[in-house]
């Protein structure tokens, strides 16, 4: 059997970072009326987004129905989310790790990769105290706890962040690593799904470790390119870099929204669609891209979903071009005796949006005028906000909220309005609310 | 005057441009035409002092550094209570204030106080901790057991309209 990992400790040093239970936890920093109660955010989605450490304790789960977290838990805190806020934290969090290294991968909105191989000499300090520093300074400044893992690979840093939660700061060196690994079941590890995790198991792999000690003439035979590199990250060699550019460019753009009461109303149902699809254009044209498909598709409110894919004759980010195809082919989606509470769209197939991209009966004046049209309603929209400027199409869904009831409560902050901010703009800054 | 050496000489020279289409005579005074106008602008001449604003400003700040050097640990809050007035804090005034966990003895500060946020000066004498409000009315509040100070105020602003 080939000897696992290499004999030095840390020939990378990768730390990730993950807030504990985020949302909630910005909650909780913000209103102390709220600590030590069980807290749940994404009140206006009707269901859990983040579970506070509380409420996790008491067996509620992201992703339950607001049915299901009053049953289990009456006295639940069950929040709108403030998007906004939870934003601004989470930039913090890049930019007080990046006071430490330049080499910081956002993750998503509540994890980070940063790598702090050669600090040590700079720092006078261990890895395992540079890490110790950078959550120190994270709780401080932020308010909310954060669990750390320490290890030689990507992979491994995330196995050890996970380890001990909540604030946790787990430290896996290339020594440790098969004590760990060991205890692991190779489903749980980052990048390797159910089909292979099963796959995995004909060959009796069931750990973590039993995979890592495999070969590689075995691994390269029956595993392709991602899961061989998960291999050597398990035996910590860093072959994933940590990717610090931000995203300039999408796969796909998709927009979908719930909304409440479900509507069987045809033109409301397709107004909620026509608004998507604004949505995913201004992002589509904000990156420069323009899309060859689309696909539409609508949730009943039973949770099924129909859906279709339509090909645009030419590649376009102008949503009343594809607000007209949907349209014609919308009554194969929707059925008027149901009741729907969510549309969604997906912009596939995106390209980098080059000056001509004409079919046969679009004249390049016409598209001209029309990319002018838009520039000015995108520059309208950021003076003015978003959808200053909206498609008639969109009417029914703009005329009211996305949710009436209690699912209609808006974030405590768009709603304490310092003198001068207005509803679409406010200070870039957390607020901790009211202080006596 | 102006280096003729004859004085009918501008009257000749006049003439001769007159008659090249370059001036055009209206009554008495000799104007230049409109060839002779089209001159491109190619830019402007800097004459004087250059100007030293782009160096200047370099080392300025803005609102935002000014009342919050320390950026990421920077909050606000909305003031409710006069217990701070005759610091001249007012209610509905908005506070910038840092988290920290070492406040010193004189700071005005955020403290955790049954549940709510409390703005207060913060008072230290050896091991002794305590909170004084800038109001008469109000009494210092001793802590019980312990007393959680979040932050410090940095600065209070207040917007007219």
């Amino acid at each position: 059997m080939a000897p696992i990992l290499s004999l030095k400790s840390f020939p990378k040093a990768i730390i990730h970072i993950d807030a504990d239970a985020f949302f909630a936890s910005c909650e909780q920093a913000r209103d102390p009326q709220l600590k030590g109660k069980p807290v749940v955010t994404g009140k206006e989605r009707g269901i859990a987004s983040a579970v506070s450490y509380e409420g996790k304790a008491l067996g509620l789960k992201r992703g339950m129905s607001l049915q299901e977290i009053r049953r289990i838990c009456p006295d639940v805190v069950h929040l709108p989310s403030d998007y906004e806020t939870y934003s601004l934290y989470s930039a913090r969090m890049l930019s007080i790790v990046r006071d430490y290294t330049n080499l910081v991968e956002a993750y998503s909105i509540d994890e980070c990769f940063a790598e702090i191989t050669g600090l040590r000499r700079p720092r006078r300090m261990s890895y395992q105290a540079i890490a110790a520093t950078i959550k120190h300074d994270l709780e401080v400044k932020l308010g909310l706890t954060f669990s750390i893992g320490l290890a030689p690979s990507k992979v491994v840093a995330k196995i050890a962040s996970k380890w001990q939660k909540p604030s946790g700061l787990t430290v896996i060196s290339g020594r440790d690593l098969p004590q760990y690994l060991e205890k692991l079941s190779i489903g749980d590890v980052w990048g390797i799904g159910k089909q292979t995790a099963s796959y995995l198991a004909q060959f009796k792999i069931r750990t973590a470790l039993d995979f890592a000690e495999r070969d590689e003439g075995w691994v390269r035979n029956h595993l392709t390119k991602p899961h061989q590199e998960i291999w050597h990250e398990l035996r910590g060699q860093a072959v994933l870099s940590l990717e610090t550019e931000e995203k300039q460019t999408y796969q796909s753009i998709s927009k979908t929204k719930t909304f409440t009461p479900p509507s069987s109303d045809p033109a409301y149902v397709f107004g909620q669609l026509s608004k998507n699809i604004e949505n995913a254009c201004i992002k589509a044209r904000r990156y420069h891209l323009v899309a060859r498909k689309v696909f539409v598709f609508l949730r009943t409110h039973d949770f099924q979903h129909q859906g279709c894919e339509l090909t645009l004759s030419r590649a376009t980010a102008f949503p009343h071009e594809i607000v007209r195809l949907v349209g014609a082919h919308f009554h194969q989606v929707f059925q008027s005796d149901t009741r729907y509470r969510l549309t969604g769209v997906v912009l596939t197939q995106l390209v980098e949006n080059t000056p001509l991209q004409l079919d046969l009966f679009d004249g390049p004046l016409n598209v001209e005028q029309l990319e002018r049209v838009y520039d000015g309603i995108d520059r309208l929209d950021k003076r003015y906000g978003k959808h200053a400027v909206f498609l008639a199409s969109s009417l029914p869904a703009m005329r009211k909220g996305q949710h009436t009831g209690e699912r209609g409560e808006v974030a405590a902050r768009k709603r304490q309005l310092f003198t001068g901010e207005t509803e679409r703009k406010r200070l870039g800054m957390p607020m901790l609310g009211e202080v006596k | 005057m102006l280096g003729f050496h004859r004085s009918h000489a501008p009257y000749t020279i006049a003439s001769q441009r007159t008659a090249l289409a370059l001036c055009a005579r209206v009554k008495t005074p000799l104007l230049p035409r409109r060839r002779c106008q089209h001159v491109r602008v190619l830019g402007v001449v800097e004459a004087g002092w250059p100007s030293p604003a782009e160096e200047e400003l370099l080392d300025t700040m803005s609102f935002d550094e000014y009342l919050a050097p320390n950026k990421n640990a920077s909050y606000i809050l909305r003031v409710k209570g006069d217990s701070m007035i005759d610091a001249g804090i007012h209610p509905g005034d908005l506070v910038l204030v840092e988290r920290t966990t070492h406040p010193r003895d004189g700071d005005i500060v955020i403290a955790e106080v049954d549940g709510e946020w409390t703005m207060k000066v913060f008072r230290q004498q050896g091991t002794r901790v305590w909170l004084d409000a800038a109001n008469s009315a109000y009494a210092p509040i001793m802590p019980q057991q312990e007393l959680t100070v979040i932050a410090v105020v940095r600065a209070v602003v207040r917007k007219y309209a």
